[in-house]
């Protein structure tokens, strides 16, 4: 009587090991493919439910925490205390638009080690920190709600760089974005609505756009005469009143359609102040394509710049495809044609100047800190290239000083702060110039002084439109910048 | 000294819990609190007095049904509070009322043994029935049945003063019932059951009217079936009938026109039934309409596969995006949290408790204790090979609890009933 029971029990342990070998094969072999099934929201949902750390300014200004989730208090909601202010840098987690800046870039330090593994359980036991690290910018607070100011309403970028350190200390996109609508209740729709407004606000335009430089990138043509012995300052070029291209039919002409100086001839100090496209283009023709190529790469062109979050590398076509077209080697030598650059490239240019010749790699996160507040890690300032001589950059810097002075970037000063600068028109096709200022003060810092160095760039003119230049858009929001960072009244 | 090592067992499985509650306690960010110790205390309290219910009037019973039903109520509840703790609240109570219910039943045996069931045999069948069909009363009455995902399985009861319903599925203890009748029918009548005189070439039947009560098992499966909506519990019914009339009769004929009688029963619930029918295209292919019909058996693949080998930990995982985590899909929230480790664990200990149940089955002399043991036993494998093939996605889900682990009191009520009367049959083998 006991064989069909005993057969029955054998028949269950059998299913009983059928079900524990697809256990196995569901968890064990197929598992990871379920795991990272688009589908399966855990993952994402998980990441945006669990505490981060806190991200704060120089100045302690909170810009990033997570707080108990009220109605889950299981999970954490991240919330963005100055809403657009800091929105690009530090930009979200989200389910449905995955990461952004520094949430992204910094996930690892971010994201709690509260977790399951061994390692963290034993963190527990022995009393380690397992709370997740923060992190404490390089970016002042005043000095970025003031960048946002000065730009206002106007699509551009500003971004300002400590020269002597590379450390970022203000850095906007405009327009901006609040990263808590992506990340809360509507994110969805509120995401979509970003995703296609025409005026791109979900972009860096500090860090992930390039622009035609225009007569910024004077100052690298410049160096590159310098550099290499084919012209000095007092160097005189004749003064007329359009450029011919040799093989071209295009002309170039300067800006105000009039001739430099007073008529014959002019230095190239006086053409610098002055922006002369017409002698910059000869200039750009001596120099060669070569030459300009090789400085722009001293200074960090065509190479992507090593920086917390992601740059777009500013570009200048290979010397050899245009060698021999002093056509196109005169329109990029004057920052038009191939040549385009980021906000941040300029910037670095500026310091560069500023900090003898030397371009500082730029860095935002200052420190990771430990919940418990402890310093971590902390970034130390490290050359990124030397892109000039020291000799050549106390050149540049003096006829940059003298543009502010009495040249295009006037609009830049400060009185009683010796400042430099460079403006830039640059021409667009079909729309309104784009509004740049590159320059750094003060010129000579008090020891123990730090210097400041910024590039503006407003897109299509701002408000000002068609009859927009660098000198009378770009500069004055520099002059802000300048006065908020040395703490001068407006 | 066998007592002894069960007493200490249970504070272990107890231990287990609470440790279990104060893990996700830490996960969710805070540290030990009362719940921690609520929890240890009502385990402590309702397998305590379980096992001096045992010690005292089934002494000799094996030593290992408690702490391992204890372990797997302990993992259900860990996982159904991590979900929701506000029904961890209630499941507490209910393993306190189970646990008391189970006492009691020992108590009642403690002289006569389960001999005393035999007895009153139509009196269970009586009961079992009435249970099946108080699903079926209007829903005006003050104890009416209610449906649920399709299903008509549940009774409430509203009472003055309660400002909620009490719910209770009878069909859970209706089949402990019927497994007490079927043994006690069985045992009387198997000899002359088994008795072949007749053929049809190589196929041997047994006289017409033994083939009755496999027709009794099917009528009432498919009354089930019909007036319940419900797959799953009319299958289990049917199992145990057919299981039971194998094991009594040693004649495999039964497990033939059983597994035909279900094939049928199946594609008559098919076509009849629409819930049936979502339920197998979302067996079949879960991604294909995977926000709808696909939907709990694609997120229970999800759960299962994130958790991996070792799982996201007690409180990291999302299992309450899987529908029914609490209940039916409670083995896939522990899959996701405890990982294969703790699916193999629950799978182990059933295999365990399923193989203790068949050892007392196979010692028992009585006839009437051998098929109970048999029934009981064999009730509690299918069920839980059943629901967690559902799971793992062999078969379609067929919306039934796991034995000790699901939230909900009727099934634990049952479960725990289920031990306390294998306990007692063990007892009797041994004196």
């Amino acid at each position: 009587m006991n064989d069909p029971i005993r057969r029955l029990a054998y028949g269950i342990l059998t299913i009983f090991a059928v079900l524990a070998v697809v256990a196995t094969y569901t968890q064990a072999v197929a598992g990871p493919e379920y795991r990272d099934d688009p589908r399966n929201v855990r993952l994402a949902a998980f990441r945006t439910g669990r505490e981060r750390g806190a991200i704060v300014t120089a100045d302690g200004t909170v810009v990033a925490v997570s707080q108990p989730d009220p109605d889950d208090p299981r999970s954490f909601r991240r919330s963005y205390p100055h809403r657009d202010l800091y929105g690009h840098v530090v930009g979200y987690t989200s389910v449905l638009f995955s990461s952004t800046g520094l949430e992204k870039e910094r996930a690892r330090d971010l994201v709690s080690n509260r977790g399951s593994t061994i390692s963290g359980v034993l963190d527990v036991v022995f009393g380690r920190d397992i709370g997740p690290r923060g992190l404490r910018l390089t970016i002042e607070h005043e000095l970025q709600a003031a960048a946002a100011e000065a730009l206002g309403d106007q699509r551009g970028a500003i971004v300002a760089l400590d020269p002597a350190t590379g450390a970022v200390l203000a850095m906007v996109s405009s327009p901006g974005f609040d990263p808590n609508t992506v990340i809360g209740r509507g994110a969805g729709s509120a995401g979509v609505a970003l995703e296609q407004d025409p005026d791109r606000p979900l972009v860096d335009r500090a860090i992930e756009e390039v622009y035609p430089p225009g007569s910024t990138f004077k100052v690298i043509t410049t160096a590159a005469a310098l550099e290499s012995g084919v012209a000095g300052p007092s160097a005189s070029f004749p003064d007329r009143l359009e450029q011919t291209l040799p093989g071209s039919t295009a002309t170039i002409r300067n800006f105000d359609r009039g001739r430099c100086g007073e008529g014959t001839e002019v230095t190239l100090a006086d053409a610098f102040v002055r922006s002369c496209n017409t002698v910059f283009a000869a200039l750009g023709m001596q120099v060669g394509a070569e030459r300009l190529v090789t400085t722009a790469e001293a200074f960090g062109f065509n190479e992507e710049i090593p920086f917390d979050l992601p740059v777009v590398a500013a570009r200048i076509p290979e010397a050899a495809s245009f060698s021999d077209d002093p056509a196109a080697t005169a329109q990029n030598a004057i920052g038009q044609r191939d040549v385009v650059a980021t906000p941040m490239q300029m910037a670095l240019v500026a310091a560069a100047v500023a900090n003898d010749g030397t371009a500082m790699v730029p860095y935002v996160v200052d420190t990771v800190f430990t919940s418990d507040g402890r310093v971590e890690e902390r970034t130390e300032p490290v050359p990124w290239r030397r892109a000039v001589s020291p000799a050549t950059a106390a050149v540049l810097a003096e006829l940059m000083e003298r543009t502010v002075i009495s040249g295009t970037a006037r609009r830049a000063a400060v009185p009683g702060v010796r400042i430099a600068g460079k403006t830039g028109t640059a021409e667009v096709t079909g729309g309104a110039p784009h509004a740049w200022f590159i320059g750094f003060a003060p010129l000579d810092p008090e020891p123990g002084r730090r210097q400041i160095a910024v590039a503006v760039v407003v897109e299509s003119g701002g408000v000002a439109g068609e009859s927009a230049s660098g000198g009378s858009v770009a500069a004055p929001i520099a002059a802000d910048l300048f006065r908020e960072f040395l703490g001068l009244p407006g | 000294m066998t007592r002894n090592l069960e007493a200490a067992l249970i504070v272990a499985a107890s231990v287990i819990a609470g440790l279990g509650v104060a893990i996700v306690e830490f996960a969710g960010g805070s540290w030990l609190d009362a719940q921690v110790a609520l929890t240890l205390i009502t385990f402590l309290a309702a397998f305590g007095g379980l096992h001096m219910a045992i010690r005292t009037w089934s002494p000799s019973a094996d030593p290992l049904l408690l702490p391992v039903t204890a372990f797997l109520t302990g993992v259900g509840f860990i996982e159904v509070y991590r979900i929701d703790p506000r029904l961890a609240n209630v499941q507490r109570w209910s393993l306190l009322v189970a646990a008391g219910v189970g006492a009691w039943v020992s108590y009642v045996l403690r002289s006569e043994g389960v001999a005393v069931l035999r007895r009153y045999r139509y009196l269970f069948l009586a009961g079992a029935v009435v249970l099946l069909v108080l699903p079926l009363l209007p829903s005006s009455w003050p104890l009416h049945g209610a449906t649920v995902n399709g299903s008509r399985l549940w009774v409430r009861l509203n009472l003055p003063g309660l400002d909620r319903a009490l719910s209770f599925q009878p069909g859970e203890v209706a089949k402990v019932l019927l497994a007490i009748f079927l043994a006690s029918y069985l045992a009387d009548r198997a000899p002359a059951m088994s008795v072949v005189d007749r053929s049809i070439g190589r196929l041997r039947l047994p006289e017409p009217r033994y083939l009755a009560p496999v027709a009794i098992a099917a009528g009432a499966a498919f009354l089930v079936l019909i007036y319940q909506r419900d797959l799953g519990a009319s299958l289990l019914i049917f199992a145990l009938f057919i299981v039971m009339l194998y094991a009594a009769t040693g004649r495999a004929v039964y497990l033939g026109v059983g597994a035909v009688l279900v094939i049928v029963g199946g594609v008559v619930g098919y076509l009849s039934f629409g819930h049936v029918q979502r339920r197998v295209a979302g067996w079949l292919h879960p991604f294909a309409d995977y926000t709808d019909t696909g939907y709990q058996v694609a997120q229970g693949l999800f759960a299962l596969g994130s958790g991996s080998l070792t799982g996201a930990g007690l409180g990291l995982g999302r299992p309450d995006a899987i529908p029914a985590a609490t209940t039916d899909y409670i083995f896939a929230a522990i899959g996701e949290e405890l990982g294969l480790a703790g699916t193999i664990a629950v799978i182990a200990a059933f295999v365990l408790l399923v193989t203790i149940g068949f050892g007392i089955a196979l010692r028992s002399r009585d006839r009437f204790r051998k098929f109970l043991a048999t029934g009981l036993t064999a009730l509690l494998g299918i069920q839980t090979a059943l629901i967690l093939a559902g799971v793992l996605r062999i078969l379609p889900v067929t919306g039934i609890t796991l034995p000790f682990l699901s939230y909900g009191g009727s099934s634990l009520l049952a479960s725990m009933t289920t031990v306390v009367l294998l306990a007692r049959i063990s007892h009797e083998e041994r004196t």
